[in-house]
């Protein structure tokens, strides 16, 4: 059972988007690769996610099987229901800890991804309350419903996108509302802000009022007098209503979650007297957001940057994937909040410059790098789904801090 | 009335109020208030809380540093037995 010294030439942390991509690349060199992931199965998030794209269905589950499918053949390991709980560098090889032993290399990549925010609510801690993405991975991993009718407090990417999954696998869903306006939620209790950023997620809006709506209030700076006007009674999207004039007070229940007392908010996200009324519900699904899930990076001793516009803290990379530690590197959502196409990209870009350090790419392998870079950048220009406004300065921001900390030497 | 008890970590149980109460004594980073309250340092290690109580530091004082040394991660990072501890030792 112990795999005391079992030696790879590359662990991936990570068996999602980033990770699988990355693996199957750094076979196709001739690496020895081991992938490691906590949950059961491999695949990430894109085991429950699928959206629609132009006409046709993005389903990620069959993305992630293509994937599996074809680490399978290039002989990558990939061990599931496996947790790392720290890592250390010991000469030139890796120490990773893991629930079945150690395991050694070289080289590590991690690409764990994203973890959610919380949205702390009075009561939140009622069974029946989860996370938005706890609701995803039941209804569209497990294929058990959450409840019987539900209510989404929080307005992001992540929130719409889920709403849109659950209510087209029949998951019956009162509303999405702004949480409580507090220190906790800051500008996401804000009717405005949240207009301003669903402006821009029009492409994506099944609804005539947003997307035209969205396109005259962007060109005369109207959110302020949008918010004020938006309807009471919200705005239904995909059959959901979309409620920027409401927002959660309390999650009431006895044993569980029985009800949400919602109120009506004034354009700052203030409370109206008298506005209370109680929603029956029987689930709650907290969205908060993502943030990078880098306690790894933190562990090996790499050092952090805080890019608001990529989820907060993140391990410092180059723009190749490498980071300040020698043989660590990173991909996908634990350098920034995107799509899983982007992370796929980034997943093969980091399988580059490892087969370039590992030298089992030969010459050519600069060129390689290269083109990976391309394609990293042109998948991030066409994502249909950009989590935050920004990512590609941010990202610029992070690589000149690279150029002129770690490459000069500093 | 006193006002709604919100819990901020839900691993040892601190609450908002008490995160002012620390505050309010003199802890005003996000460190200082992990070693008043022991707010992050619970089961899942501040994975759920660290960027709640970032964040509510931030609604304080605009100007408090997120330095991520400030509430860094150590091993181990997930909960493990005594038993993994020992196969694990090299």
């Amino acid at each position: 059972m112990t795999s005391k010294g079992e030696e790879t030439d590359l662990i991936i942390v990570g068996a999602g988007p980033a990770g699988l991509s990355a693996a199957n690349k750094a076979a196709e060199y001739g690496l020895r690769v081991t992938v490691i992931d906590e949950f059961p199965e491999p695949g990430g998030r894109m085991l429950g996610q699928f959206h629609e794209e132009s006409g046709h269905w993005w389903v990620g589950k069959q993305i992630a099987d293509e994937l599996i499918a074809e680490a399978g053949r290039r002989g990558v390991r990939i061990r599931c229901g496996v947790s790392v709980y720290g890592m250390l560098k010991v000469d030139d090889r890796f120490e990773v800890s893991t629930s079945i032993g150690a395991l050694f290399a070289p080289r590590v990549l991690l690409a764990t991804g994203a973890a959610e925010i919380p949205m702390p609510v009075q009561g939140w801690t009622l069974p029946g309350v989860m996370s938005i993405g706890a609701a995803q991975v039941m209804a569209n991993v497990n294929f058990v419903k959450p409840g019987r009718r539900g209510l989404i407090v929080g307005i992001n990417v992540l929130a719409m996108a889920i709403a849109r999954e659950l209510s087209v696998s029949g998951v019956s869903l009162a509303g999405i509302v702004l949480p409580p306006a507090g220190p906790l939620a800051g500008a996401a209790a804000k009717p405005k802000d949240n207009l301003e950023l669903l402006m821009g997620l029009s492409h994506l809006a099944p609804s005539p009022i947003l997307r035209m709506g969205s396109r005259i209030a962007r060109s005369c700076n109207l959110a302020g007098w949008i918010a004020n006007f938006f309807p009471r009674k919200g705005i239904r999207m995909w059959d959901i209503p979309l409620q920027l004039r409401t927002a959660a007070v309390s999650i009431n229940g006895n044993e569980r979650v029985e009800s949400v007392t919602l109120a009506q908010v004034d354009a700052k996200g203030e409370i109206l007297d008298g506005s209370q009324w109680e929603e029956p519900v029987d689930f709650v699904a907290l969205a908060g957001g993502l943030y990078p899930l880098a306690e790894l990076a933190s562990v090996a001793g790499c050092p952090f940057i805080y890019t608001p516009e990529l989820g907060g803290h993140l391990p410092l990379h180059s723009e190749q994937m490498r980071t300040p530690v020698e043989g660590l590197y990173v991909a996908g959502n634990i350098t920034g909040v995107e799509s899983a196409l982007v992370a796929m990209s980034q997943g093969r870009l980091a399988a580059a410059s490892i087969g370039v350090d590992a030298d089992a790419i030969g010459s050519g392998g600069d060129r390689i790098v290269a083109e990976a870079m391309e394609e990293v950048g042109r998948t991030r220009a066409a994502a249909l789904i950009q989590f935050q406004p920004g990512i590609a300065e941010a990202r610029r921001g992070i690589y000149r801090l690279w150029q002129e900390t770690i490459e000069v030497g500093v | 009335m006193k006002p709604p008890l919100i819990l901020i970590c839900r691993c040892e149980e601190v609450s908002m109020e008490q995160l002012e109460t620390a505050y309010q004594s003199g802890s005003c980073t996000s460190r200082q208030l992990k070693m008043k309250t022991r707010a992050t340092m619970g089961a899942c290690q501040g994975r759920v809380c660290r960027r709640l109580v970032e964040a509510w530091l931030r609604a304080q004082d605009p100007h408090a540093s997120l330095d991520a040394e400030l509430l860094s991660c150590r091993p181990p990072i997930r909960p493990v037995s005594f038993g993994q501890l020992a196969r694990g030792e090299s």
